[in-house]
């Protein structure tokens, strides 16, 4: 499982907020764009592309996306 | 793995009454113009019917099953069963079940049976039901289902607030020895349950005169959730939602050797838009099968499965036979899946009082 993928699937969540902005260290709940709604999505993403069902908890205990992608990887 | 396959029991009559007060979403004063058209986007929900003061879910249910005893021209006498599925009782003491037998005007020799239960309350029922019938000696059972959840909701919630609306639904069964069996895989995960729970106010945690107060203030809008832990826990709901239920599915098929392409409709519970269509993704299964209640209901929690087929496909369903496969999960974390057909079903329009 590749992070740089990984990040460029998370970034493609978001509508308004350029990908550029979305690195593997960025701290994803302080985006302008990140609501609940984008949670859903990420949720979703995990589950379609990785096959692993992340909870809540999971998105709440990550604060960069490097931190959630390693929560996706340890139950790949 | 808890697989059923009951026999000798068909579905004879469904019908849906909600309430005639509607709240649109668009109306709902938490969220900006715009933001309002992502949550009905995302959720599916235009407007819900929901409860005023004086109604409850006991009321739309019995609404409900007049209409239908009427259009099925079954009389009171023949009702050996009777079984209501709620998570929002009249009474603290004296299950719903009993308030509905009496008003229904039903014989003394009924047997009355009350379950609590959440979403997929409505398949849990019928397993039930059916299981009972098919032994032979009860001949019909009505099957009512459904909340007043609307009114648990907290005016400034704003992931409850656009979702949930209010429902009673009425299905009708009957003994017949021609029917085709019916087919059931149900499953518990309660260590998820946390995620969709309000442990206040019952025997475990029973309110302070200081909680109680609040929770009035924050059911009619006055005051702010924030701090509150009861509050449904979205993103882990909707991991089971897209995660569960689908496997659950697959599995009936292939216990029983069910085809997916060979269904009519596949009902899932309408818990949100964006879950539903995940779920019948994930089955491949083509959205024009798969029915939605949300625009205009809202998650009626139990009673979403008979109301969408009552309010979507009625014109199907009680003109030619149908294959139906359903799918009802939440409250638990717990789900239910069943596989049903039917020729013919009465099915009355929605009722609104």
């Amino acid at each position: 499982m590749e992070l740089n993928e990984f990040v460029e699937n998370f970034a493609e969540q978001f509508d308004d907020t350029d990908a550029s902005e979305i690195k593997a260290e960025t701290v994803f709940k302080e985006l302008e764009e990140w609501s609940s709604l984008i949670a859903l999505s990420v949720i979703a993403m995990v589950d379609e592309e990785y096959d692993v069902t992340i909870k809540g908890d999971d998105i709440r205990n990550s604060s960069t996306i490097e931190d959630l992608f390693n929560i996706v990887k340890s139950k790949a | 793995m808890a697989f059923l396959s009951i026999s000798n029991v068909a579905i004879k009559g469904m019908s849906a009454c909600v309430p005639s007060c509607i709240e649109e979403n668009k109306d709902v004063p938490l969220y900006t113009p715009e933001e309002a058209e992502k949550v009905i986007e995302t959720t599916g929900v235009e407007r819900k019917h929901i409860v005023t003061d004086s109604q409850t879910a006991c009321d739309l249910c019995f609404r409900a099953c007049e209409e239908l005893l009427e259009k099925l021209s079954w009389e009171r006498d023949s009702i050996d069963l009777i079984c209501n599925v709620t998570q929002t009782s009249d009474y603290i003491n004296h299950p719903n079940v009993f308030v509905l037998h009496e008003k229904l005007g039903l014989k003394n020799d009924c047997m009355s049976l009350d379950l609590y239960h959440g979403c997929p309350g409505w398949v849990v029922g019928l397993s039930t039901v059916v299981s009972l019938m098919s032994h032979g000696s009860i001949k019909r059972a009505l099957l009512l289902d459904g909340d007043n959840i609307s009114s648990l909701q907290y005016g400034q919630d704003r992931e409850g607030r656009p979702l949930f609306g209010d429902c009673g639904t009425a299905t009708a069964l009957e003994y017949d020895e021609s029917a085709s069996p019916m087919y059931f895989q149900t499953g518990t995960n309660s260590k998820d349950g946390e995620a969709l729970i309000r442990k206040k106010g019952g025997f475990r945690q029973p309110y302070t005169l200081e909680e109680y107060q609040q929770e009035i203030g924050m059911r009619s809008g006055e005051l702010s959730t924030d701090g509150i832990e009861d509050l449904m826990d979205g993103m882990s709901v909707f991991s089971f939602g897209i995660s569960t239920p689908p496997k659950s599915i697959k599995q009936l098929c292939e216990h029983f050797g069910l085809s997916l392409d060979k269904v009519d409709k596949l009902v899932l519970h309408q818990a949100n838009k964006f879950m539903v269509q995940k779920i019948a993704k994930k089955l491949k299964v083509e959205l024009d099968r798969v029915p939605f209640s949300l625009r205009d209901y809202g998650n009626t929690t139990s009673a979403s499965i008979p109301l969408t087929i009552v309010s979507q496909c009625a014109n199907e369903y009680s003109t030619r036979p149908m294959k139906t496969l359903a799918c009802g999960f939440g409250t638990g974390l717990s789900w239910a899946s069943v596989y049903f057909e039917t020729s013919g079903v009465v099915c009355p329009e929605v009722v609104e009082i």
